[in-house]
């Protein structure tokens, strides 16, 4: 089994008094794709802005590769190669998709040109529309761009927040065709996702959030065989 | 001891002890400078409304003040308006610039009202200042708003006539007065509905429009009254000082006045109060450094702001609180 | 027609002060939510540092140019520190910014009214001569002024537009955590930009006293006129901006020739109120989508 990339012991999060995660232990090993999945609401957002620092962890620990990053800057953790691709993409709308791509390189600019090379051809869409501003693209054409611009970074984990939010199902299966594939090359992914069932069978460890806790873990294929767990806080 | 309780009882003893001030300390001094202090403390309750509970960052309350001076001076210069009449016409005047001024501001955000307003103040002064024709030549050339020198002889409430060698101690009398009604609407408004109406919409905006509470309307209401008490206090002004000029324009006086507010306690009831008086004392205490003034003034506000952002009534009510 | 020509050549000189002292006011607005009242203050305290390092000291005046904009970027550093960045980590930050700076500016002004007294010093940095068109004759000055202004703004622009930094500007005032995502370091990007802005500030005051005159509170006027422009061009929106600002000097030049110089003023804010009424974020700005 490989290392864990992503380590995350015990740590609980909030805001202002608020603790929204409640001692949370999970682990991103390296070339997998670990999924979290669970109600909305739940803190599934919070865990990904917790581990990129715009969240202060109020106790337990987070290392990359055995080394702490909790108590980091957000651009340190960005640094440190731990990328986020935030909800509702966050795009800089008055950018074009170039100058977007060109920000998810800011803090690591080395083999610029071989990563956009990258990007474009993973994201063909991208390359055609490279001198539109961000905000005129149509919502499955933003939600790649932020995809890009996360690739960009060229980092160790890549975490994604619902990567489906708000988009037809058709552009919905389009995006998660470049995430599995993304897995199959080796990347290491953290991915939040609501729907369990749409990325179960390609996930290799889920963990299941409900209220600020995990409240199960284990192999992808398992959850689908127990549909109790399914039943219970997942609702389908 | 319910809030209201205790206001009225904060009150009943500030005003037992300002109505016994002119018997203890009987110096022409003290009493003049209280009177002033009176004034402006109307002023800054009624600002404290706007900024602290309407929460709407207006800047024209001395452009507000200056209505009411003018107003009342004009009213007595040109049409000979006994000044009794005078002031609350001067009152009423005020609310209508202030409505002007609150539709064409309070549908914007935060920071662009406070540039408006300052700006429309700015505006008012230039007009003023920079005006030179004359409008009457009765003794002397004379523009319609009284240009740099100002307007004076437009008339008295009659207690120089009245009490010829204490005067000023009627004055403080009257002023007093107005300060009291001043600060009991204050309290009627922040602990009353209006109060109410702003801190639902502070705390859940979504809930409070979704049952009817219209911020605009309640922050046209809360800039209506404000503007009314502020006007009051600008006629009495020019009573007191027999003259109104464009220095009450000035931007010293603006950054004195936001500074009581802020020290004592932008929001609270009696902060401002409390901020007007430990201001008062601070400028008369270092009347030899007056060249230092200002400076010391933009100090104590940016360290007030930053440090203490809840003021005098932040701290007093924190060591009530860990005292209890 | 040479009436024309006087209220461009005047309209143009008024507007590229108006952009170079609304760039920085803009920038810092778009990145940090912050209405920077010191502003004016700053912008005098160019022209007091400018006029002391020609007279006093005998420096170059381009060197002088040159300590008067370094000073003030170190105003604008101590801004960030010493209020900024306390009252970021609570709440009401545009409120208490805002009242900060207040007392922020009217502590600069006084001291340079302790320090260089209340009365009006003329700016040593001055272009003597003018060139003539038509039958109107233009002060080199207002010429000098324009080119300063032009290579200012491209300079600033290719900044934003061409550079990593001047992105990771751009990128923080769109998103804030977005930028924060991509690895900017958005403490750094605030302390920058108020510097460039204090810069900014410095080369407009030292314009400005040039074909006025040095006094304290010269600053307040140009820092009101610098407010209503970003405010018609939507706060924040450096590009419209600079275009409202050459637009109001211009309209100033003309107001003032047709109305006279008392009206000027007024009528403009009138228009400002006007354009709030129709578009109340302004000219160039995008309402925010506020969600509950």
């Amino acid at each position: 089994m490989a290392e864990a990339t992503l380590e995350i012991v015990d740590a609980s999060a909030g805001y202002a008094g608020r603790i929204v995660l409640d001692a949370i232990k999970l682990s991103a090993r390296k070339g997998e794709l670990t999924a979290i999945v669970g109600p909305n609401g739940h803190g599934k957002s919070t865990l990904l802005k917790a581990i990129s620092g715009l969240v202060p962890v109020t106790s337990g620990e987070i290392y990359l590769d055995g080394l702490r990053i909790d108590r980091l800057r957000p651009d340190q953790i960005v640094e440190r190669g731990v990328i986020q691709v935030p909800q509702g993409d966050l795009l800089f709308p008055a950018m074009t998709v170039h100058e977007n791509l060109l920000m998810g390189a800011y803090a690591n600019s080395d083999g610029l040109a071989e990563r956009l090379d990258f990007v474009f051809t993973l994201l063909p869409k991208l390359k055609e529309r490279r001198n539109q501003t961000a905000g005129t693209l149509s919502g499955g054409e933003r939600r790649m761009c932020g995809i890009g611009r996360g690739l960009m970074a060229g980092g160790e984990v890549l975490m994604l927040d619902e990567p489906s939010l708000g988009l037809a199902p058709i552009v919905i299966e389009q995006i998660y065709e470049v995430i599995f594939n993304l897995r199959r090359e080796g990347r290491t992914i953290l991915l939040v996702e609501e729907n369990a069932e749409r990325i179960a069978e390609h996930a290799d460890m889920i963990h299941l959030l409900d209220n600020g806790r995990i409240a199960w873990s284990g192999l992808g294929a398992e959850l689908m065989a127990r549909p109790e767990i399914v039943e219970t806080y997942l609702g389908v | 001891m319910t809030s209201i309780r205790r206001d009225i009882l904060i009150g009943l003893v500030c005003l037992a002890l300002a109505v016994a001030l002119p018997f203890a300390m009987p110096g022409r001094y003290v009493i003049t400078q209280s009177t002033l202090f009176f004034i402006w403390a109307i002023v800054v309750v009624q600002w404290n409304l706007v900024l602290g509970i309407g929460g709407i960052f207006s800047l024209a309350q001395m452009a507000l003040f200056a209505t009411g001076a003018y107003a009342t001076a004009m009213l007595g210069f040109y049409w000979k308006v006994p000044m009794l009449a005078a002031i609350p016409m001067a009152g009423v005047i005020t609310v209508a610039v202030g409505m002007l001024i609150g539709l064409a501001c309070l549908r914007l955000r935060g920071p662009y009202v406070a540039l408006l307003t300052l700006a429309i103040a700015q505006v008012m002064y230039v007009l003023i200042v920079n005006d030179t024709d004359c409008f009457t030549t009765t003794g002397g050339c004379m523009p319609l708003f009284g240009g740099v020198r100002g307007i004076g002889q437009f008339g008295d409430i009659g207690l120089r006539a009245l009490f010829p060698s204490k005067w000023y101690v009627a004055h403080y009398y009257v002023g007093l007065a107005l300060l009291a009604v001043a600060v009991t609407i204050s309290i009627i408004v922040i602990r009353g509905p209006l109060g109410l109406a702003f801190r639902a919409l502070r705390d859940n905006p979504g809930y409070a429009m979704s049952r009817g509470i219209s911020r605009f309307k309640y922050q046209l209401w809360i800039f209506a009254v404000s503007a009314f008490f502020t006007g009051i206090a600008g006629g009495f002004y020019a009573i007191h000082f027999r003259v109104v000029g464009p220095t009450v324009f000035s931007f010293s006086t603006l950054l004195f006045l936001i500074a009581m507010i802020v020290i004592g306690g932008l929001g609270s009831i009696w902060g401002p109060l409390l901020g007007a008086a430990v201001l008062m004392l601070a400028d008369e205490g270092m009347r030899e450094l007056s060249d230092y003034r200002n400076i010391g003034l933009g100090l104590l506000l940016a360290v007030f702001v930053i440090a203490w952002p809840n003021g005098l009534n932040g701290w007093l009510q924190r060591s009530r609180a860990s005292r209890n | 027609m040479d009436v024309l020509i006087q209220i461009v050549a005047s309209g143009l000189t008024l507007g590229a002060m108006y952009a170079v002292a609304t760039i920085g006011l803009s920038l810092v607005y778009g990145s940090l939510n912050m209405l920077n009242m010191a502003h004016g203050a700053i912008l005098t305290l160019g022209g007091y540092i400018c006029y002391a390092a020609i007279v006093h000291a005998g420096l170059h005046p381009a060197l002088a140019l040159l300590a008067a904009a370094f000073v003030c970027a170190l105003v604008g550093l101590m801004i960030y520190f010493s209020a900024a960045l306390p009252l970021l980590r609570a709440e009401n930050f545009e409120t208490n910014i805002f009242i900060a700076t207040i007392g922020i500016g009217s502590v600069i002004e006084n001291l340079m009214l302790k320090g260089f007294g209340p009365y009006p010093i003329p700016q040593p940095l001055a272009v003597d001569g003018q060139v003539v068109i038509g039958n109107v004759h233009i002060p080199l000055q207002n010429v000098f002024i324009l080119g300063v202004a032009i290579v200012l703004m491209v300079g600033v622009a290719i900044l934003l537009q061409r550079t990593s930094a001047g992105r990771a500007i751009r990128a923080t005032s769109m998103n804030r955590e977005a930028a924060q995502l991509m690895g900017v370091r958005v403490g750094r990007i605030y302390a920058q930009v108020l510097a460039l802005s204090g810069a900014l500030a410095a080369v407009s005051g030292i314009m400005i006293s040039s074909i006025a005159t040095l006094t304290p509170v010269m600053g307040g006027d140009p820092m009101l006129k610098a407010f209503i422009v970003c405010v018609v061009a939507g706060l924040g929106n450096v590009y419209g901006a600079v275009v409202a600002a050459i637009a109001l000097g211009l309209l100033e030049a003309a107001t003032q020739y047709v109305l006279g110089v008392r009206w000027s003023f007024a009528t403009l804010l009138l228009l400002v109120i006007l354009v709030l009424i129709w578009r109340p974020y302004g000219l160039f700005g995008k309402q925010q989508v506020v969600r509950l």
